[in-house]
């Protein structure tokens, strides 16, 4: 999945001299920085816009869904609308762990065709919200093919620390659950 | 002015012909070459038709389609006449284009959005009114209210449409308006030709809706022409007014109504005002016109519309959403509490007449909520009516149409859900069940044949039924065609058997298209239709004497009566409309065929088992069907069970999306809040069933 953000002239150019060292785009960094909710999954600290952010809530009872991708846990009920949880461990493929008490959700509004859909985000613990200026964003480098970074923003140093800004819609998309439920038509018609 | 009408009305008699080409041409059985032929010769009319309308490309075309050869192969023709009539609609569109002033002005751009949102969606209920009315006047010539009505309508949009600037709607209104005050006078007789051009008038400003909506100029009907002039030969035709002094005592006042009219509207569009006119009730100049000052002038009219109609507002449906989703909540949360409060202080009397208060209330909101989605189901009803009569015109079959239940609610999705599967229904009445006038002469039956719509709530059901007079299903064709296709083996069905074969898909006893019906697709379609609104159809039939439709659909879409069981740990719903019995086996009815696929034997039946536990994927706790529960499920009329753990029970629930992102997931069609606030998944029988 190509990113056609970062994919400027002056980027690639960068790109091949020196992983690190690209050039600012200021109209895309405009777009990036605002008010970001930090959570963290194992050691690595992640930030999501705070706009798509709807509400925080501790672990709920969710219902597994049968023939849903890994990292879908399934759904639960949020004042009477049934909403899917995705365990954002699994989806960005990290060894899954046990929920403890700071384990929550986050749930975020996806953009969907005609109205925002709602989503709820499985996460070890959450933070804070901060402030970041583009100043202290940087484009994703690559890490050629190992690594799929296409659903990230940037990279944000704060204070000494490094906090992955996370493009939620680009890491969700109706597509990828459609191909997936195709995958499993086979096993639910019985063809064993 | 002359040289148009002369152009347009050349222009008519150029479509009809086409028309009729094509309407032969879709009747010449294959490898005749003689009828061919004469079909053919029609070409060169139409080249000279076209050249005289001043049509070049046209009457190009036609030149070239006369002179190539006829292979005798009637899809040529059939070809022909397509491009005939493309380059038709092309070439009509562009010099309708070239030459009309466009639907929206220039101030078009200026006009603010809401008002012509609002426009939009009063014109729109001003011309489904109209149609209504046009249809009751059909049947009732002498009815004045019907007329009124019509008048009031147009008059209103031809207002909304000056206030608004949309010169084109308003000469169009105007026009339609005139025809309609000559009727409401006693001017004008009012025929079927006169209904048609109120239709056809209807028709064309509903597109002309579209058109300002969707802001594309282009995509404008071409046939305002022809209505204009069917309009306007109706009204040159009608007979002069009586000189008796009743009739000349009107006549008067329709003229200086006009004029007030004609005033008031330049005024707001912006000419000089004009001096003041004779009829008391000039109306405040600012308001759009509004039908008050013809209707207090125009003795004959009836009073104001606000009298017979109930007040009514408009809500956003996505506010009734959230709201049966919070009441939902509250009516789980209340019962939570009382189930908590009745363990541990039911000696409380105080608390528990509270309560039970409490239930009484949240119950009644509950059905209120609900209540407020459901329309009456005349209205789509009245759409049908349309399309029959329109069809029967077609077919030169006359039909008469009956309404019973117009007042019966339902959800509003299931009625827009509805107009489909009955409109293929009533196509299929009037084109294969109704016989032509002369068959129903001979077979003793009334010259006008019936088609009778009845709607009803019986228990948590809504029934509607399409009945016609007509000459009933045909079992030896029908037989025949199964036959065919390979559908049956077995000889000997049943009456109602030979009946269910009608929805297998890609069926159709029809020997030639037409465009009305006959292409194989109509029953099956219906029923899938309605099976996916959980609902069903039968259809009974006697031949000789009519046959009926019967579609049988739960009351609102949202709330379902389930069936909760259990597989392994997990909760599911099956929904009660697709299950027949449940039982427990005996070990020594289940049977297996090469070690996989599981029989058991009910009612000297033999019936496939699905293991729930293996298409969802989940680890059951039990293993051997005999110790598990059986359900008989059927889908679009196969039967097969369900094996599950364990049966919870029965249970109404109220019907959740999974959203975007899962609907498509196999096996399940929603969810549900259960009873202790956890979400249950609803299982999607048809998905599950067995496929060979």
């Amino acid at each position: 999945m190509n990113n056609p953000k970062f994919r400027t002239g002056a980027a690639m150019q960068a790109e091949l001299q020196s992983p690190t060292a690209t050039k600012p785009n200021p109209v895309l960094d405009a777009a990036r920085a605002g008010k970001y909710l930090i959570f963290h999954l194992g050691r690595e600290q992640f930030g999501i816009q705070v706009l798509k952010v709807r509400e925080i809530m501790g672990l709920q009872d969710i219902t597994a869904v049968p023939h849903t991708p890994t990292f879908v846990k399934g759904v639960f009920n949020l004042r009477g609308k049934v909403i899917p949880v995705i365990d954002l461990r699994l989806r960005f493929h990290m060894p899954e762990i046990e929920y403890s008490p700071r384990t929550c959700i986050i749930v975020v509004s996806l953009l969907g065709s005609d109205e925002p859909i709602p989503m709820g985000l499985v996460v070890d613990g959450v933070a804070e919200v901060i402030n970041i200026a583009e100043a202290d964003i940087e484009a994703t480098p690559t890490f050629g093919s190992d690594l799929d970074t296409s659903y990230l923003l940037g990279i944000a140093k704060t204070r000494g620390e490094v906090r992955l800004l996370l493009d939620i819609d680009r890491a969700l998309t109706v597509e990828q659950f459609e191909a997936f439920a195709k995958l499993s038509d086979a096993v639910i018609s019985g063809a064993d | 002015m002359a040289e148009s009408i002369k152009n347009e009305s050349v222009e008519c008699e150029l479509r009809l012909l086409i028309d009729e080409m094509a309407a032969r041409s879709m009747s010449v059985p294959p490898g005749d070459n003689g009828e061919g032929q004469a079909v053919c010769e029609n070409f060169a009319v139409i080249h000279r038709l076209a050249s005289e309308a001043g049509l070049e490309d046209v009457a190009a075309l036609a030149q070239s389609l006369q002179n190539a050869p006829l292979s005798g192969d009637v899809t040529y023709l059939r070809d022909a006449v397509r491009q005939i009539q493309e380059k038709m609609e092309t070439t009509t569109l562009q010099h309708k284009i070239s030459k009309e002033v466009p639907v929206v002005s220039q101030e078009m751009s200026l006009a603010d959005p809401e008002l012509v949102a609002d426009f939009l969606v009063e014109s729109r209920e001003h011309l489904v009114a109209a149609e209504e009315h046009a249809l009751a006047l059909e049947k009732e010539p002498g009815d004045t209210e019907a007329v009124n009505a019509l008048f009031r309508a147009f008059h209103s949009i031809k207002g909304l449409a000056a206030f608004l600037d949309f010169d084109r709607v308003y000469r169009f209104a105007h026009e339609v308006e005139t025809l309609l005050d000559h009727a409401r006078n006693h001017e004008l007789v009012v025929t079927p030709a006169v209904i048609d051009a109120i239709l056809a008038s209807a028709d064309f400003l509903l597109r002309c809706m579209d058109a300002i909506e969707s802001g594309v100029l282009a995509e404008l009907p071409a046939t305002e022409g022809i209505v204009v002039e069917q309009i306007r030969q109706l009204i040159s035709a009608c007979a002069k007014p009586p000189e008796n002094s009743n009739e000349s005592q009107l006549a008067p006042s329709c003229v200086p109504v006009a004029s007030t009219l004609e005033d008031d509207i330049g005024a707001l569009v912006g000419s000089t005002p004009s001096v003041a006119s004779t009829t008391p009730d000039n109306g405040n100049p600012e308001l759009p016109l509004t039908e008050k000052s013809a209707t207090e002038s125009s003795p004959s009219s009836a009073r104001g519309k606000g009298n017979a109609e109930r007040y009514s507002i408009r809500v956003d449906t996505d506010k009734l959403d959230y709201l049966m989703d919070i009441v939902g909540e509250l009516v789980i949360a209340q019962s939570l509490m009382r189930t908590e409060i009745m363990d541990k202080s039911s000696t409380n009397w105080n608390l528990t007449r509270n309560l039970g208060q409490l239930t009484q209330i949240t119950s009644d909101v509950q059905r209120t909520t609900l209540r407020m989605r459901m329309i009456p189901i005349g209205q789509l009803l009245q759409r049908s009516s349309r399309i029959v009569r329109d069809l029967a015109r077609k077919c030169g079959k006359p039909v008469e149409i009956e309404i019973d239940g117009e007042d019966t609610e339902v959800d509003k999705t299931i009625a827009e859900e509805l107009s489909d599967p009955l409109m293929h229904i009533v196509r299929n009445a009037i084109d294969h069940g109704i016989e032509s006038p002369k068959e129903r002469a001979s077979a003793g039956k009334s010259a006008v044949a019936r088609i009778r719509f009845s709607a009803s709530h019986e228990g948590s059901q809504i029934v509607v039924q399409v009945s016609d007079d007509g000459k009933g299903l045909d079992r030896a064709k029908i037989l025949r065609k199964a036959r065919e296709r390979n559908l049956i083996s077995n000889e000997e069905l049943t009456d109602k058997e030979v009946a269910e074969l009608i929805f297998n898909p890609g069926f159709s006893t029809a020997e030639v298209v037409t465009t009305i019906s006959g292409r194989g697709v109509g029953m099956d379609v219906v029923r899938r239709h309605v099976e996916k609104l959980r609902g069903r159809v039968d259809v009974e039939s006697t031949p000789g004497a009519g046959t009926k439709f019967i579609i049988r659909l739960p009351l609102t879409r949202a709330i379902i009566d389930g069936l909760v069981v259990r597989v392994g740990e997990s909760r599911f719903v099956i929904p009660l409309s697709s299950v027949r019995e449940i039982f427990r086996p005996a070990e020594s009815s289940i049977s297996t065929v090469q070690t996989k696929g599981e029989l058991v034997l009910l009612h000297n039946r033999l019936l496939p088992i699905v293991r729930l536990h293996r298409r969802l994927s989940i680890s059951p706790s039990i293993t051997d069907p005999w110790d598990a529960v059986l359900i008989v499920a059927e889908s679009e009329g196969r039967q097969f069970c369900l094996m599950v753990d364990e049966l919870i029970g029965k249970q109404e629930v109220v019907v959740k999306s999974l959203g975007q992102f899962l609907k498509s997931t196999p096996g399940v069609s929603g969810g549900t809040i259960l009873g202790d606030g956890k979400v249950g998944l609803i299982v999607d029988v048809q998905q599950l069933e067995v496929r060979a």
